[in-house]
Order: C-alpha cells, then structure tokens, then sequence
C-alpha cells in the first residue's frame, strides 16, 4: 500500500511524537511504499480563501508554496494517516494548515452526496483517510471523539472516508495491524 | 457592555464574515441607553495573536466568527486557539460566543465544529453563550444588499437580543441556521438542480473571468 504520513507535531523538542512516528514508518516499511511529510520543515502558507486553486488555476493553490508536494503526496496515497498531538482540543495549527491546502483537489462545483451538498470529485480515486492522535495531559476521550468526528466529516469532503482513529498511547504494532487490516 | 469581537476569516475585512459580524455589532450597540460598543480585531494578522490573546485575557464578552475550513476552523483560527493555552481553565474568563459560517447551503456542516466550540468554551472556562452558525453565505459580499435584507435582519436581532440581555436566544438561532438540512422528500429534486448545474453558475462566470474554464477539470497532480 502507499502510504502518506503528514506529521503534525509543531514542536521538534518534543521527541516522543516523532520517536512513535519512527517505529511505525519503520515497521510499515517492509510491506509498504511509505511517504513522510514533517509539516514543521515544510513550508505552506495559510490559506486566504481567494479560490485561486479553484477559478485561477484549477487544480493548484496559487500561492507558490510546498503545499503543492503535500497534495501531491496525499492524492497519490492509498492511505493518508493523519499525525497529531492533541493542541487544545483538536488536531495542531500546523495540520490544520496543511488540510486547508488540500482543496484543489476537489473541484468548486457541488454535488448531492449523501443527501448534502458536497463538493465534486477532481481526481477518480481518493485515499483512505486516518488519524492516529497523541492525546496528552490536557486532553480526554471527550475531546479525541470530537476530532475524530470533524475529520470524518473531511474525509466525506475528501470524497474518501475515516478508516480508523488510533491513539500513540497504542503500541506501534496495533497502528500497523489497523493498517495491515485495511 | 463592551464586546470583543475576532474575525478569523483568512480575508480579513474583505470577506463574508467581516459582513454578519458587523450585522450582529449593529443590532447590539443599537440597543437604547445600553451603552454597549465593541473592538474588532483580524486574525489574518497572525503576528499579532499573541497581543490579541492578551484582549481576549481582558476582555468583557468575546464572539469569535469565521468561515468553515474543511469542516472546521480555519488554520488561522486554530493557530490563535494555541495562543490562548496559557488561560485555559483561568477564574474570570470572558462569556464566549461563536459565529461561523460556510458555503454550503445546509447548517449541518457546521454542527461537528460547534461541538468543539462549546468543548472550547468550557476549556477556557468561559461562560458559554451559544453559536450561530449560518450556511449558504459564500456569495454574500457579492450580493446586492436586498438579497441579504433577511439574512441581515435576522443577525441584527440575534445581537440587540444579546445587547439587552447577555445571552444568544436559541430559538434566533435555530431560526437563522434554517435549512438545517435537506428534507428527505427534497433531496432528489436537489441532485437534479445540482446535475442540471444550477451551483455551477457562480464558479463557471469567475472562471471564465480568469480564462481558465477550460482547465476546469485540471488533475495536474495525477499520477
């Protein structure tokens, strides 16, 4: 399977997160093609909502930025394992940043999907969407529902779906066997 | 009462947001012998979350307002959400309401993010006031204002309601978030409109203003 990992952990001083990110690229690799993105070392500018990768240049955000090798990287996956610590509540700015940018690759025009208005499908086939999240201190099983809950709802715009949520307090091999399992 | 209001919209004073938030700051500075007022402030301008987490900090009421990113805040706003760690749970938080708007017709797209917005709430240990959540709003700066009228009227209330009495009325609320979503009986009426390409109209005349209709379809990251 190809396999796209965007790391959303904003903080290089906090090793752990990225530590558990290197045990299972590590142990995915044997068996899988993996891509991973350390969204800190990328560099994407926030998205200002001028529709430019939907009326200006279709397809592409129109800001120059390496956004463009995120979409690229998530498109061309079978499976995109969205990373985060928990950041008050929900997935980091860092992520969030880089989610924003993932709308050129849906199209502006609306479709009935489902009984809402979504948008249409730009490319014939989407990733599996994932999240494996590391809950911390200040955060609850309350509050990992609830992210998981918003970004099934991406994964429904993403023409794609939620396949699993997994939390770092799991050990390496359960993550792996979700993968394996898909 | 003196109301801090934030626009998280990424185009600042040149989006839709900027428009229902000064209809709600309308209708709630216009209630009589109140006194209230308020201070606006861009969370476009990342630079200054930190001064503006320190607003919030001091604030008497706080509405935060912005459109719905990928069924949720956009990242502007949850970059300015980090900023406010520092005061989660702090005795004599400012009350907390919320504003957020999308494109899509339906007020469901954003009922999962209004769950974490009153998690949010609760998090800062801010009096929870309630969020109006309105859909369908993408064309609303390019409308002529009687397109609106309704649309305005409707937040014009939901503000002089709070001026007079501190609180968002639920049922404004729920008024204004109509249609909720598409009755059942509708839906298949609506796919029909949607193929005909009756949400088209808007984004084909933009890109046919760009010269770029024809690469409407464009896949350049396939393969």
């Amino acid at each position: 399977m190809r396999i796209t990992i965007l790391n959303g952990n904003p903080d290089a001083i906090h090793v752990a997160f990225d530590d558990y990110l290197g045990r299972l690229v590590e142990g995915l690799a044997p068996a899988h093609q993996v891509t991973r993105l350390d969204l800190r070392e990328v560099k994407v500018a926030y998205c200002t909502g001028c529709w430019g990768c939907w009326v200006k240049t279709p397809g592409e955000c129109a800001t120059r930025d390496d956004s463009a090798d995120v979409c690229r990287a998530a498109i061309n996956a079978d499976l995109l394992l969205l990373a985060s610590p928990l950041r008050m509540g929900f997935i980091s700015a860092l992520l969030k940043k880089s989610l924003d940018k993932m709308i050129p690759l849906v199209h502006p025009y609306i479709v009935a999907d489902q009984g809402e208005a979504h948008h249409r499908a730009r490319y014939d086939a989407y990733p599996l969407l994932a999240l494996l999240l590391e809950q911390g201190p200040d955060a609850d099983a309350e509050d990992v529902a609830i992210t998981a809950d918003i970004l099934s709802r991406t994964s429904l715009n993403l023409k794609s779906q939620l396949a699993f949520t997994r939390l770092t307090d799991a050990p390496v091999a359960e993550v792996i066997h979700a993968i394996d399992s898909l | 009462m003196r109301l801090t209001v934030f626009n998280g919209s990424p185009r600042g004073k040149r989006g839709n947001t900027e428009i229902l938030l000064a209809q709600f700051i309308q209708g709630f500075e216009s209630v009589p012998g109140a006194g209230n007022s308020h201070e606006l402030f861009h969370l476009n301008r990342v630079k200054a979350h930190h001064a503006y987490a320190q607003a919030f900090a001091e604030a008497e009421a706080v509405l935060l307002g912005f459109p719905l990113y990928t069924d949720a805040m956009p990242g502007i706003v949850k970059a300015f959400i980090e900023e406010l760690a520092p005061y989660c749970g702090r005795a004599g938080n400012p009350p907390l309401g919320f504003l957020v708007q999308s494109g899509f017709p339906e007020a469901a797209h954003s009922r999962p993010v209004e769950v974490y917005l009153e998690k949010l709430a609760r998090r800062l240990a801010c009096p929870y006031l309630g969020t109006i959540v309105k859909g369908g709003c993408e064309g609303v700066r390019m409308m002529p204002d009687r397109m609106n009228r309704k649309l305005f009227a409707a937040l014009n209330e939901i503000g002089r309601e709070f001026g007079a009495s501190g609180r968002f009325d639920p049922a404004l609320l729920q008024k204004l978030a109509r249609p909720e979503r598409y009755p059942r009986w509708a839906i298949p009426l609506m796919s029909l409109l949607l193929k005909a390409g009756l949400g088209n109209i808007y984004w084909d005349q933009q890109l046919k203003e760009n010269g770029a209709y024809g690469q409407r379809f464009a896949r350049p990251y396939s393969g």
